[in-house]
């Protein structure tokens, strides 16, 4: 079973490779690993990266590891096996990861991690990571101002798993929780769901129908709770997400959820390849390897200049 | 001869295993900062111990720039600024912060919320150029990511880098006295730290002290 998987892995990992590296055989390739591309985030984080390393002239190895970090590791070999020069990684687990970005080092691979951190520095040349906990104080300022400092409130929870879910429910009520007129009524994990928190939302409203507001780990799970208020015809309780995805923008322009709050993962991927490029030219990116990224408030104001995660001038 | 040599190992290990444990009830380690998230509060408490009063309030104090100063600086350039009078935070499309001290005349206030602000006229021209944070809930990490001494590869990850900046804010907010009654057309003296993403937008600032007359 696990020779099996791991044999189509590496078909699969050697098609892409393959195809990629047909344009120009001499090319040097990046590869850049990441979580599903469900995920229209994890998408716009492969597609950034991928349109850089063109730019500047690598053929790329696109692979998905699904949030597994085993698979994840494996995937590492095989890019390690396929002569990849660099690896721009959203990896599968901060402890976890570890030991496969050590691994890709040992070979003489450098990694430039995005979006998540990984528990040791040293091993990785760059984490490049969203703030998300300043992110989650901006949701949480625009939050307590729509509701006016007061009023009952729930929260949606992101996958327990995912330590960003942890960062940014802390970074929501190191905000909120300083104004004693604000009481949170439920509190409830969606998973980062759209339908888990349909049915997470309609519970909680059955429960507590003075709710005024709703605050969320990501826009998924806050386009699942909107999709529930509207059933239930409670289109004046205030909505506040984060990721910025292009479904939640265009609920903001139709005046249903009210803000969320945009991580630059375009911007983020590109600006790793380039990164990776410098440090494969010049042994060096010159810079600390733990950089932060910080997010940006998506409201009314500014939500027309959204597109797949990245915020025009 | 070999089995008794493992024995001696075994019994070895078993001993020194408890001493171990004795060791550990000792009052001096239950000092120790555990390094995982548990000791963020109290590596926090250190830092803010180490740094707020001999540091980071006279470094603000001595960088403190007059309004005007600043505003001229500007008109040439965000960067510019940036690089010979302030500090960014740390990471891409983080703040310029710069420390700035003067004295203004209120010209409206918002007082009935949690985030306190004062909006100063500070060059006589009857407009408001200067929004004051007075608490209790003051946003942002204006004061943190204007010490160069705070970096963020020092910290554990974001989360504790962000306890710092919290922990700030609450000893400036707990610091700020307002004298009763409407502050409307007092004269505020103030220094404190501006977090500026572009040029030309409005100066909130993080106060280290304000005063209020008459």
């Amino acid at each position: 079973m696990n020779i099996k998987r791991r044999l189509l892995i590496t078909v699969m990992a050697l098609s892409v490779f393959g195809a990629a590296s047909g344009m120009a055989a001499s090319a040097d390739t990046i590869a850049i690993i990441t979580p599903s591309h469900d995920n229209p985030f994890f998408k716009a984080e492969a597609d950034g990266a991928q349109a850089k390393a063109k730019e500047l002239g690598y053929d790329t190895m696109v692979l998905v590891h699904d949030d597994d970090a085993n698979k994840q590791s494996q995937l590492i070999d095989t890019a390690v096996a396929a002569g990849v020069k660099a690896i721009i990684l959203d990896n599968a687990g901060a402890d976890a990861s570890v030991a496969a970005v050590q691994k890709a080092k040992d070979a003489g691979i450098p990694s430039f991690l995005i979006d998540r951190e990984i528990t040791a520095t040293g091993v990785a040349v760059s984490q490049i990571v969203s703030n998300n906990y300043q992110g989650a104080q901006l949701g949480a300022e625009e939050f307590v101002k729509l509701m006016g400092e007061s009023g009952e409130y729930a929260e949606l929870l992101g996958k327990e798993s995912d330590t960003n879910a942890g960062i940014r429910s802390k970074g929501y009520h190191d905000v909120i929780d300083q104004y004693p007129d604000l009481k949170m009524v439920a509190q409830q994990t969606a998973n980062w769901s759209q339908t888990e928190a349909y049915t997470v939302m309609e519970s909680m409203l059955q429960a507590n129908t003075g709710i005024k507001g709703v605050i969320s780990g990501n826009d998924t799970m806050a386009m699942g709770a909107w999709a529930a208020l509207e059933a239930a015809g409670r289109t004046d309780v205030i909505v506040v997400g984060f990721d910025g995805s292009n479904d939640v923008r265009d609920s903001i322009l139709a005046g249903g959820i009210k803000a969320t709050v945009l991580q630059p993962a375009y911007q983020q991927a590109q600006l790793a390849v380039t990164q990776a490029d410098q440090y494969l030219k010049t042994g060096s990116t010159g810079l600390d390897e733990k950089q932060l990224m910080d997010c940006v408030l998506i409201n009314g104001d500014n939500a027309a200049k959204l597109e797949t995660f990245a915020l025009s001038n | 001869m070999i089995r008794i040599t493992f024995l001696t190992a075994c019994v070895v290990a078993a001993l020194s295993l408890s001493g171990c444990k004795l060791v550990k009830n000792t009052p001096d380690d239950e000092k120790a900062v555990a390094a995982d998230a548990s000791g963020d509060d109290a590596r926090t408490d250190q830092r803010i111990a180490d740094t707020f009063e001999p540091t980071l309030l006279p470094f603000v104090r001595e960088k403190a720039l007059e309004v005007p100063v600043l505003r001229s600086l500007l008109s040439r350039g965000l960067d510019a600024a940036g690089q010979a009078h302030g500090n960014r935070g740390a990471g891409q499309g983080a703040a310029w912060n710069f420390a700035l001290t003067g004295t203004g005349t209120v010209v409206s206030a918002k007082l009935d919320t949690r985030a306190r602000v004062a909006d100063l006229d500070t060059d006589a021209d009857g407009v408001a150029d200067l929004t004051i944070q007075l608490g209790p809930v003051i946003r942002g990490t204006a004061l943190r990511d204007f010490a160069p001494f705070y970096k963020f590869d020092d910290f554990r990850d974001q989360i504790e880098f962000a306890k710092l900046g919290r922990a700030l804010n609450d000893r400036i907010s707990g610091a700020i006295v307002l004298p009763e009654g409407d502050l409307i057309g007092r004269t505020m003296t103030f220094t404190g730290v501006v977090a500026l993403k572009s040029a030309d937008e409005v100066l909130v600032m993080t106060p280290i002290s304000v005063g209020v007359t008459p």
